[in-house]
């Protein structure tokens, strides 16, 4: 009986269950945010110049629905968070797709290898606001600025990961597909294509993040509109919470879209080399003796 | 049912020398060999005494520096399977798209042949994994099963077991012995080691260093044999006892040899 005497036990009452709710993933998650935001107001107590988070959600919720914020100033949120979006998704096509050539020809070739290699470990080593910086020199206040320093920011983690990926394409496999007279078309597909899309997909992951750091820095130096623009305006304002807000905003809109579509993206694409072990699997490789 | 035949005359092999002003390698000094019909040939020898080459240039990855060898069913070319030392999977692809990655047709009719011969060696339900989710005796399941399903006139196999542990090994020989039974393909088998060769074929080519061929050994017992089996046990220290006759000077020259 005693295997059984957890289900035989009497539903669990409220406290008891919030307290379940608490240990699991997303309750830990939860409670990680809702102690963040009390340490938040903590510090406001302390540091009265630090806006709170009543006052920053107050400014936000201004910000996003066109509100006024006293004066002639209103929000423009959408504005300023289309206008970023755009130049990212320029300036990482503009790195991406160098990248990706650049990649496949360092892993597919020893001589481009040795000839390129060092340059774009050093390209790699090198911080987003260096490119922030040297862009503004070269272009000044104007839109090339922030779309090129996403693209010289992102171009190596492409590169990178792309040359690793050509390179686990071993001789053993061609040969295989050789000796099989496996067409050229199906090689491609299912051999340099398949092998390839996880470590393009790890790339972009990292370019994204590298590149949406470069564009706020890139905006607030050089920018006329953008996420970046704007934050420096409230900034040069004297207006913290402004300030904290947009710093939210970014910060929000980058994990989402990595919890959301990057890191399932790059999971799926990678699923044979980290596969999650199910318990159909388990069984499976029972029955065939593993 | 399909087999090959296989045809060498007066095969010759030398590489050119590895190192400047160094002298040429002879890989075969002279093979001349046929085999036809649905027989399973092992090929036998000693490191260096040119097996892989011979397959190589069964093949086609490597040309002979002289003699003829011709590989046909009927007047056409033979179809060839392969099975190397390792399974050689693609690892981001599913165990049945791997089988499917190697044949001419696709659809519906590959799909349950692919199907079939996974059974046979003992991996239904695995069609939607992947290799790494596989042991490596396993992987080498699909290998074989691969080379079978393309339902090849002969069937090149080097050396398929000599990465294996002795247990997953002997397992396999077991699997191999029920997929060739039902097949009966033409098979050349290349592995070093004697006793292996002896429970498999029906014929051991055994090569000499320098590529020569040293003796040929027709095994006339009924398929599929079990390692156990004590004629098997017996024929295999018979043929062992051949070596050692034939290099008197005992054990440390037939590990050399075999």
């Amino acid at each position: 009986m005693s295997s059984s005497s957890a289900t035989l036990a009497p539903p669990v009452a409220g406290p008891g269950r919030v307290r379940q709710f608490l240990v699991t993933p997303i309750g830990a998650q939860l409670t990680a945010i809702v102690v963040f935001i009390i340490l938040w107001q903590l510090v406001t107590v302390i540091a009265p110049r630090v806006p709170g988070p009543v006052s920053v959600a107050q400014f936000l919720w201004v910000e996003i629905s066109g509100g006024s914020h006293g004066g002639v100033v209103t929000g423009e949120f959408w504005e300023h968070f289309a206008h970023t979006l755009r130049h990212f998704s320029l300036g990482l096509l503009i790195g991406f797709v160098p990248g990706l050539l650049i990649g496949v020809l360092i892993g597919s070739s020893r001589i481009a290898q040795a000839l390129l290699n060092d340059t774009v470990l050093v390209l790699l080593t090198l911080p987003a606001f260096v490119w922030a910086f040297l862009t503004t020199m070269w272009f000044g206040v104007s839109w090339q600025a922030p779309v090129l320093t996403v693209a010289f920011a992102s171009f190596p983690f492409v590169t990178i990961n792309v040359a690793q990926g050509v390179r686990s394409i071993t001789p053993e496999l061609k040969n295989m597909s050789r000796a099989f007279d496996v067409p050229r078309r199906r090689q491609f597909r299912h051999l340099t294509l398949a092998a390839v899309t996880g470590y393009v997909f790890a790339g972009l992951r990292f370019a994204i993040i590298i590149g949406w750091n470069g564009i706020l820095l890139s905006e607030w130096f050089a920018g006329q509109d953008g996420v970046g623009f704007r934050t420096r305006y409230w900034f040069d304002a004297n207006r913290y919470r402004g300030f904290v807000g947009w710093v939210i905003v970014f910060i929000v809109f980058i994990i989402v879209l990595d919890r959301l579509i990057l890191n399932r993206l790059q999971r799926r694409a990678f699923r044979w080399r980290d596969p999650v072990e199910t318990d159909a699997d388990q069984v499976k490789l029972e029955q065939v003796g593993g | 049912m399909n087999m090959a035949r296989v045809d060498i005359q007066n095969l010759k092999k030398v590489f050119p020398a590895p190192q400047k002003g160094g002298d040429p390698v002879v890989a075969i000094e002279d093979i001349s060999l046929e085999v036809d019909g649905n027989v399973f040939v092992s090929v036998v020898g000693p490191s260096g005494c040119g097996k892989s080459t011979l397959l190589n240039i069964l093949s086609g990855v490597e040309t002979p520096s002289s003699g003829t060898v011709s590989v046909k069913e009927g007047d056409r070319p033979a179809r060839l399977g392969y099975v190397f030392q390792d399974a050689r999977l693609l690892p981001w692809r599913t165990v049945m798209d791997n089988m499917l990655y190697v044949r001419d047709d696709d659809g519906k009719t590959a799909q349950s042949s692919a199907e079939r011969y996974l059974e046979m060696v003992g991996l239904n339900h695995t069609g939607e994994m992947f290799p790494g989710q596989l042991s490596g005796g396993m992987q080498q399941r699909v290998g074989i099963a691969r080379a079978f399903s393309v339902e090849p006139d002969l069937l090149l196999m080097d050396e398929p077991f000599s990465h294996l542990d002795a247990i997953t090994a002997r397992s396999l020989r077991d699997h191999l012995q029920v997929l060739w039974t039902a097949t009966r393909k033409t098979v050349l088998f290349v592995t070093h080691d004697v006793v292996e060769a002896v429970q498999l074929s029906d014929r051991i080519i055994v090569l000499a260093p320098g590529g020569r061929i040293f003796d040929d050994i027709a095994i006339d017992l009924e398929h599929p044999r079990r390692a156990a089996d004590p004629k098997v046990a017996t024929l295999q220290a018979e043929i062992l006892g051949r070596f050692e006759e034939m290099h008197p000077s005992g054990t440390a020259n037939l590990e050399n040899l075999v």
